[in-house]
């Protein structure tokens, strides 16, 4: 059982993110209204399959004309990167009952992921009640976020790009934390350059999964073609 | 618009993809031991997964034309959120002074 002052820590560790998806949910909100969301089917929608980037494609795709099931496969395809964050938090889900773990699954974003993966991995005392604490505290933000944006619909403006970019902020932050051993550095620079290459071929949102695949797996190749797998 | 069918209807598809890409991995691995080369793989997934959510968020193709403006804001603006970064470490410093300072380039 969490104290009060566990889950105010970890609403404070989440609040970066909570008001950055407030900035970004609100425009979300206005393009799910344009294309049919009431306002409590777009909270409802953002707190239960909550992806910032897969609720901008619907409404893009949608007002694209893009067909029902074409649409589904795409986004399905940007949502494959959740693939990569599950597996890599699946060591500290140790000894945790199986319910907890899909509590706290079921709610991992990018952002929500960097956060829980540093403090799981600074091996402080972080669990997964406290990281259930952050991912909730941030869905609750988007979605209430969402739900706003879908009631006033554009009446508000907000400087989205400016916003966004207090989210790469984080990703930078996150980024810099990790460990600079030369391997991690292979993997960056291959990850770098597949992004390029996949947003050059114009693959949009699959760039994030097909560059971090191709980043892993070039580090893996390389660190044993260096010798360097027993280090 | 579309109809309230066929919101439910992609919302009932597109949420179980991202409950099963969600959970499957994290349930089915949870306590296994894993062999070396599959830990130190998995332990190359942080690092891959932040610096292509860098990248994406950085590399815009389509504001290449715009000149090399649209290209350097959010370059130097990164540069600066990365020295504050190894300097505190903090999240909030980073989101605050990446927004302030892209605000101010953009405006520049």
């Amino acid at each position: 059982m969490l104290s009060r002052d566990d889950i105010a820590s970890c609403v404070a560790l989440a609040l970066p993110v909570m008001v950055a998806y407030v900035s970004i949910g609100i425009p979300c909100g206005v393009m799910e209204a344009q294309i049919g969301f009431s306002p409590l089917m777009a909270f409802l929608f953002s707190a239960t399959y909550y992806s910032g980037a897969g609720q901008f494609m619907v409404s893009n795709l949608w007002l694209a004309g893009t067909p029902l099931v074409t649409m589904i496969l795409s986004i399905s395809l940007v949502t494959a990167r959740q693939l990569l964050y599950s597996t890599a938090l699946s060591p500290y889900m140790e000894c945790v009952p199986t319910p907890k773990v899909l509590r706290f699954g079921a709610l991992v974003t990018d952002e929500t992921f960097g956060i829980n993966f540093s403090r799981f991995a600074a091996r402080d005392g972080w669990n997964v009640d406290k990281a259930t604490v952050v991912n909730v505290a941030c869905m609750l933000s988007w979605a209430t976020a969402n739900l706003i944006g879908a009631a006033v619909g554009s009446v508000i403006s907000l400087p989205v790009d400016i916003m966004s970019f207090g989210m790469t902020s984080v990703f930078i932050c996150l980024l810099a934390g990790q460990s600079w051993t030369p391997s991690a550095v292979r993997v960056a620079l291959v990850t770098a350059a597949s992004v390029l290459a996949c947003k050059l071929m114009v693959l949009g949102g699959s760039s994030i999964f097909l560059g971090a695949v191709a980043g892993v797996l070039a580090g893996v190749a390389l660190d044993a073609l260096l010798g360097e797998e027993q280090r | 618009m579309m109809s309230t069918a066929q919101i439910m209807l992609m919302w009932a598809a597109l949420l179980a993809v991202m409950l099963a890409c969600r959970c499957i991995p994290l349930v089915m691995l949870q306590g296994r031991v894993l062999p070396p080369r599959v830990e130190r793989t998995v332990g190359s997934i942080p690092v891959a997964a932040f610096t292509a959510l860098v990248a994406n968020d950085l590399i815009q193709p389509d504001t290449w034309g715009q000149g090399p403006r649209g290209v350097l804001v959010p370059l130097v603006s990164a540069g600066i959120v990365l020295l504050v970064a190894r300097k505190t470490g903090s999240l909030i410093w980073c989101a605050v002074v990446g927004m302030g300072v892209y605000a101010l380039a953009s405006l520049l």
